[in-house]
């Protein structure tokens, strides 16, 4: 393997990294607004929100890829792969977000809702202290769960030529026919991004956990 | 005051209450009293809103409380901004307490000033300090629910309720959860609110601190009030069969 080829691949890890990092805050930021949809009072919207889920979710992440890289320039969007990329990757960790934090409101137990409620707790102040900080706590497992998918689903972007981790592995193995010290040095990087965000997932865990609650480490 | 019509409230096809008629004047203490499943926690989840009813009046201070009567004579909910206005004028205790696990006790009493009714952060943790300190856990403030034991719980929920100056307060057995050598604890809490001339309604099986503390008390029945009067007249000379067996049933 020549001389550089460590090189690229860690700068496609970056690249990759960066995705997934766009993806997840984006995907968070738009499963948020999924996860009101899911509890509205009107029919329309939380059908709206299952629509998306169905859709996204139902849809291989290939083809959502493929889909809107040229649906967009055939939108007269002039994005590039780049944008284009990131675009699917924040739609598709959104409905996987959104079921989390939907599964997260519906694990607040009855009791919790009614002291808000007779509080007379208005919807924001409800959302900001009550619910949020609940559903931070009963999801964070299944949330890293799917960050550490995203940061493997980019690898799915290669296709649409966004140049990342995947992508420079078949460059250098095209060069070099080194298949297999390559992908498994590709496979390396990406098991070190997963299990860093695992170790910070694991960390949040502990900094969050409810105190008195049996299993919270001194 | 509050004032209570003709309220019935079914579960499905099952009357819970079938015509609820109270009056409770300022500063007074009722207590409720009945056979287990008879509503008396229905009820005072109606009077808060935390179950919709079918029929009747609630007023408060002559505000007419969680639904309105339009000009077509249909009845509907109020509005959800002037429920919660309405709401702030009330506090209920539950049984089990129910604090925000993820909050400091502090936090728990403080947030119902603070974001229901907009009182400064600095004003309404002197309010906190002050609630805290009068039910004795002046010492708690920064610990969390899970780490107090159920009568600490239960005197955070109650300094709670009362950071929202209500006008009534509405305790549901809110003894029952505790050991008792805990109980006395939360009793001696709310004697000293009798002083505050603040509005009591209990649902309560400790016939004893009812008698005690109540200028009133309501015998609950078959969805109605079956007797209502002073503890001597109620628990001494009963007049309602059923009521009389349920006091041969609590003190045996
Ligand atoms: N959410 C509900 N759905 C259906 N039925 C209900 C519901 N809540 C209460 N009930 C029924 O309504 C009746 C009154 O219940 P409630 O809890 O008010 O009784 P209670 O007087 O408080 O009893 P206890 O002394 O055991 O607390 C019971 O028969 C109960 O089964
Ligand atoms: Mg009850």
């Amino acid at each position: 393997m020549p001389a550089g080829s460590l090189q690229l691949l860690a700068q496609g890890a970056i690249v990759s990294l960066l995705l997934a990092a766009s993806a997840i805050v984006g995907g968070t930021l738009l499963a948020i607004v999924l996860a009101v949809m899911a509890f509205s009072r009107l029919a329309a919207v939380r059908a709206g929100y299952r629509v998306y889920v169905y859709v996204v979710r139902g849809t291989p992440l290939l083809v959502l890829a493929l889909l809107l890289f040229y649906a967009l320039p055939a939108l007269d969007l002039r994005t590039g792969p780049y944008i284009a990329g990131t675009l699917v990757l924040i739609i598709y960790t959104a409905a996987l977000f959104a079921e989390v934090f939907r599964g997260g409101v519906l694990a607040i137990p009855r009791p919790q809702w009614e002291s808000a409620r007779s509080l007379g707790l208005p919807p924001l102040a409800m959302f900001r202290k009550v619910v949020a900080p609940l559903v931070t706590r009963y999801t964070l497992p299944p949330y890293v769960n799917v960050c550490v998918m995203t940061v493997k689903a980019s690898s799915v972007l290669s296709i649409i030529s966004v140049w990342e981790l995947t992508l420079a592995a078949r460059e250098i193995i095209e060069r070099t026919f080194a298949v297999f010290t390559v992908l498994g040095l590709a496979a390396a990087f990406y098991f070190v991004m997963c299990f860093g965000i695992d170790r910070l997932g694991r960390r949040l865990e502990r900094h969050l956990a409810l105190r008195g609650f049996a299993g919270e480490r001194a | 005051m509050i004032e209570i019509r003709g309220l019935q409230k079914a579960f499905g096809a099952v009357g819970v209450l079938r015509g609820i008629d109270l009056d409770i004047a300022d500063g007074e203490v009722v207590a409720l009293i009945g056979r287990s499943g008879c509503g008396k926690t229905t009820l005072l989840r109606c009077i808060n809103f935390l179950e919709t009813y079918e029929a009747g009046e609630i007023r408060l201070d002559g505000q007419p409380l969680w639904y309105r009567t339009g000009a077509d004579g249909v009845r509907r909910r109020m509005g959800d901004a002037e429920a919660r206005r309405m709401r702030q004028q009330m506090g209920i205790v539950f049984q089990q307490y129910n604090l925000f696990p993820h909050m400091t006790v502090l936090d728990n009493v403080v947030l119902g000033p603070r974001f229901s009714q907009g009182v400064s952060a600095l004003e309404a943790e002197a309010l906190g300090r002050r609630l805290l300190a009068r039910v004795g856990l002046e010492g708690k403030m920064s610990a969390y629910p899970a780490q107090l034991s159920g009568g600490q719980q239960q005197r955070v929920a109650i300094a709670r309720a009362l950071a929202m100056r209500p006008k009534v307060l509405l305790l549901d057995e809110i003894t029952s959860a505790l050991d008792p050598e805990l109980v006395g604890e939360v009793e001696d809490v709310i004697r000293s609110l009798l002083s505050d001339r603040i509005m009591l309604v209990l649902v309560t099986h400790a016939v004893g601190f009812a008698r005690e503390i109540a200028h009133r008390i309501a015998y609950i029945a078959d969805g109605a009030i079956a007797e209502l009067g002073k503890p001597a007249e109620v628990l001494d000379r009963p007049k309602d069969p059923g009521l009389k067996e349920f006091l041969r049933r609590v003190r045996s």
